[in-house]
């Protein structure tokens, strides 16, 4: 048995005697063989490599934990040997500085050390470490480092990693950040947690990394609460039901395909179909309605996500939201742990009571970063090259959005991820896995988009299977059957394009489908106030609109809500007000429809 | 837990990989197959495994049942010697359990008298019984086209979304209500909100104290989703074998058994086989439905969702899975995008128990003219999209407008939809639906307006909605 001794400086007999003394009780009856060596990089103290325990207890280490902001404690006064041990690492920290004098903003950089040196809590107690023997495509295999646990973080002096497969004799593991600064014989610490972000209020208005850190350049997140990024979904006994409405302001989602507080809605297309625009209108419609929305961007362009969040800002809504933010230039395990990261910001919203909206946008490119990290890790390939867990990894996810008890607060979590499509193939693996996990997609089409019809959803193939019952009364008596009666006017359409002789009936559902079709259609930023809704929703439910010309029923729904805001101010305001359309405001409604019928064909 | 107990035998955690844990044993001990083992987390709570492999002499390899994350290798692992084994009998009754068959429902402990490994030999080819009693479910497709058999298994086929879970529902509804015994459902990977919303309405309708629900969501690690079908089961077994009563097996979704399988088939050092799968698909899914049976003691129906993925009827899951049953319905995506629900195609969804010997002469002739009939539609349907309607004959014209009212006519108001749809559920007795098939195809409906066929119960009610 060879017991390898590293130190910073050659030990004195005396230290020898006394190292020799401590192993040799930890191996009774063996005769363990001291080989002693110097490494000046440790810059202090000394490393002990006793078989698969190693104990460092160097400088170089406590280095490490003080930059990284690690085992912080409490402000407390130090003691005589602290300020002692402080002053050495101060004097250490100046000469590193001069030898790189040029370092921008080093008076910044001086002061966060200096507050971090006063919270500082050294460990000599020599912790258990590890060496990377192999590091490679952010693979990186450990020898050592005894008492880490499944998925815990690891530090990998100053770079972060996940351990991933605990072997008998080593520890396989990804690295987060850096991938390219780990060197084989790194040393390696466990830290007793798993990846954890910082959470809180703090963080609406942010743009944050997946571990947390802002990169916004508004400065630091002043928030003293974290959650691990990985937490158990709220059981079955846990979950309340769906019963209030989010409304997203688009017409053709909140009438046929609605979404409740707590529901999983997938957002499924081709790219450029408006995917993403359906999640922002959204996140938009949320402001002053209580609700706090968590945007993912998961491996996006760093250009597209900047004009995203310029857009929230314009409209005044990043005062409620938080971007979570992985551009494709971050690794793929960044881009693996970001939903994760988002999830566990938007839960504590969630567990403290509050109504949270988040997207994922987008799933697909997040399977593609889980798919390159599992095939490095070589685990084997199955559909698609994707792993046999890919399911899982995504209903573990998604399954954490719910809808919490009353005895937990009633907060509830809306999930709307997003996933693209290759050429409108809907059943390709990942999107019709994702389809079984989320409760309803709303599916847009190239095809409808180009024909001008925006939002281009499908209504056939959209569905939501809870939203229904999280409707207003109002809402549920005109959009009843509209979703049935429009699939069923697509079929008629496409079964009837060369029929002459049509009988009445199937003309006037003809007729009736194009006029629902055109006042479906809705601008970008353009949201429908949910009474707004029923109002055109009723008119078309008692075709009303039969004078109008196809091609201007926008404009004439358009102009009857100015119209009605003016003319009809007191009927407009008892419909609010009960969010339903009585047999009385119905008839008035009607007349007021015939009232502007002729102002609308003078003009 | 004390270390000196002769009954219990202790080791420790040797690696853990994802799901798959090692676990050696220094005293010499070799835990059997199937054995349950917990990992002392020292916080007073356990991580329950099951032994899959013996790796070498003490080392055992196993799967979690319960998640991994914060194990750490040299942990303790203790074991009594016994296999999983879960609460039988009428006290689970009302109950909702997890795979341990440990009560996740706030309700209290279950004070059963027997407990039941849940791992068991199916029944000798000598207690093998068959049936030949239809089930009435109410839903015209199915009794129409691909008739239920008392006792027999059925598979609800689907992809994503097109509405498994809705009909497994309204069959519950359907079947479970009528049918008066014993029922037991089983959610295997499916979503956690649903069973939520499972339980409410069977506490609102009643049939909750006739029924335990056994659960291993989507959220679960996969060995939990791998073994919750056989706890299910092995309920439903006690009912059949020792106390000789006729059970209702539901399990949604059957594919999510597989799909668990596969997740772990790799990390156990098994080579994949077809699209990624786990070499033992067929004899995993054998040893499970062969189990599910009706014997000449008692009858266990099943009705199974199975999931397709993409969409993919020839996937190696699915289809692995279509030889054990006896009726097969399956939905499809097309005919949800007409908006016909319950979206069964008939073309495509069959039974073993549609002959003239089970169902009746009538019953037999109209199915099969129906099939005919819509066939034939599906054949002309490249020409109407090229020349158009007019350049039929007068015969196919005739066959055309009848296939699409009958095509309509399949859809039927759910009762547990009657939310989405705005309209109260229908049940329709089998000896109506054939009626009505009957007349339409008689040409007796031909003076109703194909709109007038959608979304109704019977004949009646077309007439009905024709007159407005």
């Amino acid at each position: 048995m060879v017991i390898q001794v590293i130190s910073a400086a050659p030990l004195t007999d005396d230290e020898r005697a006394k190292i020799e003394k401590r192993f040799s009780v930890k191996h009774p009856g063996q005769k363990p063989v001291f080989s002693y060596s110097v490494d000046q990089s440790l810059l202090g103290g000394l490393l002990v490599i006793d078989g698969d325990d190693f104990y460092d207890a160097s400088l170089k280490r406590q280095m490490t934990r003080l930059v990284s902001g690690e085992a912080q404690t409490e402000r407390v006064q130090p003691t005589p040997a602290q300020q002692a041990q402080r002053q050495a690492v101060l004097d250490k920290l100046t000469e590193q500085m001069r030898i790189e004098p040029l370092r921008p903003d080093i008076g910044k950089l001086m002061r966060r050390l200096d507050e971090r040196i006063d919270t500082f809590k050294p460990d000599y107690t020599g912790s258990h470490a590890g060496r990377v023997c192999y590091s490679g495509d952010g693979v990186i295999r450990i020898e050592g480092l005894k008492d880490a646990e499944y998925d815990e973080l690891l530090d990998v002096e100053g770079v972060k990693a996940i351990a991933f497969n605990l072997e008998e004799d080593n520890v396989g593991a990804i690295v987060l950040d850096d991938e390219d600064k780990v060197q084989a014989g790194a040393i390696v610490h466990s830290t007793g947690r798993i990846v954890e972000v910082p959470v809180g209020e703090a963080l609406l208005g942010r743009v944050v990394n997946p571990l947390g850190v802002p990169i916004d350049g508004l400065g630091e997140v002043h928030t003293d609460r974290v959650r691990p990024i990985e937490a158990a979904a709220p059981a079955i006994a846990d979950r309340g039901k769906v019963n209030t409405p989010l409304q997203t302001g688009i017409m053709a989602i909140d009438a046929m395909i609605p979404i409740g507080r707590g529901q999983r809605e997938l957002i499924i297309g081709d790219r450029q179909t408006g995917k993403s625009s359906i999640a922002i209108d959204t996140i938009l419609n949320q402001k002053g309605k209580g609700v706090y929305c968590v945007y993912v961007a998961i491996g996006q362009k760093s250009s597209t996500v900047s004009g995203l969040v310029h857009t929230l800002g314009e409209y005044g809504a990043l005062d409620y939201t938080v971007v979570v933010c992985s551009t494709a230039r971050d690794s793929a395990p960044m881009q693996y742990i970001a939903p994760y990261a988002g999830c566990a910001i938007a839960e504590e919203f969630m567990y403290a009571g509050r109504d949270v909206l988040i997207v994922y946008d987008d799933l697909s490119k997040h399977a593609v970063a889980y798919r390159a990290m599992s095939l490095l890790l070589k685990r084997p390939p199955g559909r698609e090259a994707y792993p046999g867990d890919i399911f899982y990894l995504h209903s573990r996810l998604l399954e954490r959005a719910a809808k919490l008890s009353d005895a937990l607060g009633g907060g509830s979590m809306t999930a709307l991820p997003i996933v693209e499509t290759l050429a409108g193939d809907i059943s390709a693996y990942v999107p019709t896995n994702i389809i079984s996990i989320t409760d309803g997609q709303i599916y847009l089409e190239s095809e409808l988009f180009n024909a001008g019809i925006r939002p281009a959803v499908n209504v056939g193939l959209s569905v939501s299977r809870v939203g229904s019952s999280a409707q207003i009364k109002g809402m549920r008596k005109v959009s009843g059957k509209l979703r049935l009666d429009l699939s069923q006017y697509r079929e008629l359409q496409v079964f009837t394009q060369f029929g002459s002789d049509l009988d009445a009936e199937t003309k006037r559902m003809l007729d009736q489908g194009a006029r629902a079709t055109e006042t479906l259609k809705q601008p970008l930023h353009a949201s429908y106030a949910v009474e707004q809704q029923i109002i055109l929703l009723y008119l078309i439910n008692k075709e009303l609109l039969g004078r109008v010309p196809t091609d201007r029923i926008g404009a004439f729904n358009k102009g009857f809500l100015e119209y009605l805001e003016v003319n009809g101010s007191e009927l407009y305001g008892r419909i609010c007000a009960n969010g339903d359309v009585s047999m009385e405001d119905g008839i008035a409604l009607e007349e007021l429809v015939d009232a502007y019928y002729a102002y609308f064909f003078k003009k | 837990m004390k270390k000196n107990n002769p009954k219990l035998h202790f080791g420790r955690v040797l690696t853990v990989v994802g799901p798959v844990i090692d676990v050696a044993f220094d005293d010499g001990y070799m835990p059997r197959m199937y054995e349950k083992l917990l990992i002392d987390r020292e916080d007073g709570t356990f991580t329950a495994l099951e032994v899959l492999q013996h790796v070498r002499p003490s080392v055992a390899r196993c799967i979690a049942l319960q998640a991994t994350e914060g194990l750490s290798r040299g942990m303790s692992v203790v074991s009594n010697g016994h296999p999983i084994e879960v609460p039988v009998g009428k006290e689970v009754l009302g109950r909702v359990l997890n795979v341990l068959g440990e009560p996740i429902d706030r309700k209290g402990d279950i004070d059963a008298q027997y407990h039941r490994p849940i791992h068991r030999k199916a029944p000798e080819f000598y207690e093998q019984a068959t049936s030949t009693e239809i089930l009435e479910t109410g839903i015209k497709v199915i009794d129409l086209i691909a008739p239920y058999a008392r006792g027999g298994k059925v598979g609800l086929f689907g992809g994503a979304g097109v509405g498994k879970t809705v009909l497994i529902m309204e069959l519950i509804r359907n079947v479970a209500h009528e049918h008066g015994g014993y029922s037991i459902f089983t959610g295997v990977g499916e979503r956690s909100r649903e069973g939520c919303e499972m339980i409410e309405d069977m506490t609102a309708s009643g049939v909750l104290k006739n029924t335990a629900l056994v659960f291993g969501q989507m959220n679960e690690p996969p060995g939990s989703r791998m073994r919750v079908a056989l706890t299910g089961l092995t309920l439903a077994e006690y009912f059949r074998d020792d106390l000789g009563k006729d059970v209702l097996l539901f399990i949604d979704n059957i594919y999510r058994f597989v799909q668990a399988g596969s997740e772990v088939s790799a990390l156990l050092g098994r080579m994949p086989s077809a699209v990624g799968y786990q070499p033992t698909l067929a004899t995993e899914m054998g040893a499970l439905q062969e189990r599910i049976t009706t014997t000449k003691n008692g009858s266990i129906t099943s009705i199974q969702a199975v999931y397709v993925p993409a969409d993919d009827l020839t996937d190696p899951a699915p289809a692995a899975i279509f030889s054990h049953l006896d009726a097969t319905t399956v939905l499809s995506r097309k005919v949800v995008e007409q908006g016909i629900y319950p979206a069964v195609n008939p073309l495509e969804s069959s039974s073993r128990v549609l002959e003239p010997r089970v169902v009746g002469d009538k019953h037999y002739r109209v199915a099969r003219k129906v099939q005919e009939a819509l066939q034939k539609y599906k054949e002309l349907q490249d020409i109407i999209a090229i020349l158009g309607m007019d350049e039929l004959s007068e015969e196919d014209k005739a066959t055309v407008h009848r296939a699409r009212k009958m095509q309509r006519f399949f859809s039927q108001p759910l009762f547990v939809a009657s939310v989405f749809t705005g309209m109260e559920g229908r049940y329709v007795p089998v000896k109506t639906t054939v009626e009505c098939f009957s007349e339409i195809l008689d040409g007796k409906a031909d003076c109703y307006p194909e709109s007038a066929f959608y979304m109704v119960g019977d004949l009646d009610e077309v007439r009905r909605k024709a007159k407005g």
